[in-house]
């Protein structure tokens, strides 16, 4: 038995979180090295990737909703913007023109989850009723209304154009803003911020893999596979639909909170359609409905720019000689990742991935 | 009431170019399925091609406009033949999701075109009467409004006719009835599909120089105007062609009225709705109109079987 780990003898452990010894094994790897990485990497990287984690967990999110559930949601970026607002709120300093308590990360953070999933009940009774195109339209309406209260909202948001400073990091008691000293070494405020978005990322990843193999995970994907006959099964489409918006909410407003800690301030014309497109395309990108595809999305958006200007700069290539600013070479490659994913690989990076690792598995074998 | 006269007129031809995106909404979203979110982006596009050719390179405008309407046709089409082709038969999200690629990449493009300065039309508009305008029994109208009626009202009728007459009219019809019978019949769905597409590109680009035609100008933000033809298309039904006109109507008058008395309302109740409530409202009636009638005013009610 030992030798065969793809042999499975009951179904409790094809479900296992680790199926076989090789995943805890580079599981494991990995999480050395993304440790030691902190240590190693300059700040400009070690702020990218704690940014692509952060966005890793907002894309969990959404695919719970999209990727799990089936249902097509255009809001995500707005229960992003909820849980960063209450965030802000709760964690952030107080001014003249908005509101500030200085509370505890331990605290803000998953509030602002809570917050987030508490408005997504707004939207549960009409996803009741709707699905496919519809209920993706009325999640876009939802956007609009929501970007247009994050506008002028000011004591909130800072307002349109301002924008305010995002929540503060004090962890249990302790400001973490300047970095903290551990016996002889100095951790700076970067490498703290990497280690919390780490480890959230982590906790979120085991929890979004634990959810597809639960009840509610099974449930979810039949509702996606033919809601109707789910019903017809007794799965509650209300309960079920609902849950999706409240558990992608959660995440949503964590890695949100996260990702706007991360640049230190936000303004609400940033939570437009094209955000809440981006969280889609990032899943598209990733893998809808897989484990690791959020991950693997999240970090491809995150890191392209990172990369085109590590192109540009062994290339000799400065921006004013290319006929598009970087912004919109990102734009531009990012439209068509979307357009060829869909087209060439609808499984996204996480397909490629299974390709690549099945070949390797059976290599030197085609089969 | 000249204040009510006057928001009338303006809601109305804000519903004539809300019609015309809707139209092309309607017409692909019948024969193939599929809302296409780059019919915003080809508004802007057609725009900028009649732009670049009248301002830029000098040619007379009503030539220009010619060529760049066309030309956004053209650029329909090829959308549908590279891009939409491969995704016959996939789920209709996936495909919605391409088309927001598309939509990225047309304007991307164009935004790096339009730099920074919002460009002019080179259109003879601004120059008619009182700065483009006229004054009827104290309303105020601008050419531009009665042209993009008059120009809106003439499109729908010839599609009508052009829907029951025409032979490809015809064929458009059965196809969207139902393909695979169509094909049956020997008609050339594909090449409909490309028809369809070169009409909604057309139809865009009348949308499109009617949004940023005078004074108006295009800029990086234009897009937003032609995305409210979508909710336009939603209250009357995704698959309604009387229903996108009467739903652009809805749209365009409650934007105008609430545009105009939102001031009055506050000062009468208290309430603020903050700045550019008027730009929501019409997601505001979708959104309330979605949970009533999910299909829309006008739509066919979708018959589910497991």
């Amino acid at each position: 038995m030992k030798s065969r780990p793809n042999l499975y003898t009951n179904y409790a452990k094809e479900t296992a979180i680790f199926s076989n010894n090789t995943q805890k094994f580079w599981f494991f790897v990995l999480l050395l090295l993304s440790i030691s990485l902190c240590f190693v990497a300059t700040d400009y990287w070690i702020l990218l990737i704690s940014r692509s984690l952060a966005f890793s967990i907002g894309a969990w999110g959404i695919n719970i909703v999209s990727g799990l559930a089936g249902q097509i949601t255009l809001a995500h970026g707005s229960f992003i913007g909820i849980g960063v607002y209450t965030a802000a709120v709760l964690g952030g300093v107080a001014s003249n023109s908005v509101w500030g308590l200085e509370l505890d990360m331990l605290i803000w953070l998953p509030v602002a989850g809570i917050v987030a999933a508490l408005f997504s009940f707004i939207l549960s009774p009409i996803a009741v009723r709707l699905k496919g195109l519809n209920l993706a339209l009325v999640t876009l309406a939802f956007l609009f209304i929501c970007s247009h209260i994050f506008s002028n909202f000011i004591s909130v948001t800072g307002g349109a154009g301002i924008g305010r400073k995002s929540a503060k990091l004090t962890l249990l008691g302790v400001n973490l803003e300047e970095g903290l000293l551990v016996g002889n070494y100095f951790l700076q405020k970067n490498q703290i911020l990497y280690f919390i978005c780490l480890f959230s990322c982590i906790t979120m990843g085991f929890g979004f893999k634990n959810l597809v193999r639960s009840r509610a995970g099974r449930a979810y994907a039949g509702i996606r596979d033919g809601d109707i006959a789910a019903e017809a099964l007794g799965v509650n489409l209300f309960r079920y639909k609902a849950s999706a918006f409240a558990l992608a909410s959660f995440y949503a407003g964590v890695g949100g909170s996260l990702a706007s800690t991360i640049s230190g301030g936000i303004e609400p014309g940033f939570f437009n359609l094209l955000f809440s497109i981006l969280a889609v395309a990032i899943i598209v990108i990733g893998g809808a409905g897989t484990v690791l595809g959020p991950l693997f999305g999240a970090f491809f958006y995150v890191m392209m720019p990172g990369f085109i200007q590590y192109i540009l700069k062994i290339t000799h290539l400065t921006e004013s000689a290319l006929p598009l600013n970087l912004g919109q070479i990102e734009a531009m490659l990012f439209g068509l990742c979307i357009i060829l994913f869909l087209i060439f690989e609808p499984r996204g990076l996480w397909g490629i991935w299974f390709r690549l690792r099945n070949y390797f598995k059976a290599w030197p074998f085609s089969y | 009431m000249t204040l009510f006269l006057q928001a009338t007129v303006e809601g109305l031809s804000l519903a004539a170019i809300y019609s015309l995106v809707a139209l092309g909404f309607v017409l692909i979203y019948k024969s193939m399925d599929v809302l296409s979110f780059a019919q915003p982006a080809l508004a802007v596009v057609g725009a900028g091609l009649i732009s670049s050719l009248a301002v830029d390179r000098g040619i007379p405008f009503w030539i220009s406009l010619i060529i760049g309407i066309t030309l956004t046709g053209v650029i329909g089409l090829i959308v549908e033949r590279t891009f939409l082709r491969p995704m016959v038969g996939e789920p209709v999200f996936s495909v919605a999701i391409l088309t927001i690629g598309i939509d990225i990449l047309l304007r991307t493009t164009l935004d790096n075109w339009i730099g920074l300065n919002p460009r002019y039309m080179g259109d003879p508009f601004p120059t008619f009467g009182n700065f483009g305008s006229t004054q009827i029994g104290g309303v105020t109208i601008k050419f531009l409004e009665i042209a993009g009626l008059s120009t809106a009202i003439l499109i729908i009728i010839s599609l009508n006719i052009f829907f029951r007459v025409s032979k490809y009219g015809v064929a458009m019809r059965a196809t969207s009835f139902d393909q695979e019978a169509a094909l049956a019949q020997g008609i050339n769905v594909g090449r409909i599909f490309g028809l369809v597409w070169f009409i909604a590109g057309i139809l865009a680009a009348f949308a499109g120089f009617f949004i940023t035609g005078g004074f108006n100008t295009l800029s990086q933000t234009s897009f937003v105007v032609a995305l409210r033809a979508l909710p336009a298309v939603v209250i009357g039904g995704l698959d309604s062609i009387p229903g996108a006109v009467v739903g652009s109507i809805i749209i365009g008058l409650t934007q105008a009225y609430v545009a105009y008395y939102q001031y009055e309302f506050e000062i009468l109740t208290g309430i603020t709705l903050g700045n550019g409530f008027s730009l929501v409202a019409p997601y505001i009636i979708m959104f309330l109109i979605l949970v009533f009638k999910p299909d829309g005013l006008f739509g066919t009610k979708e018959v589910e079987r497991v």
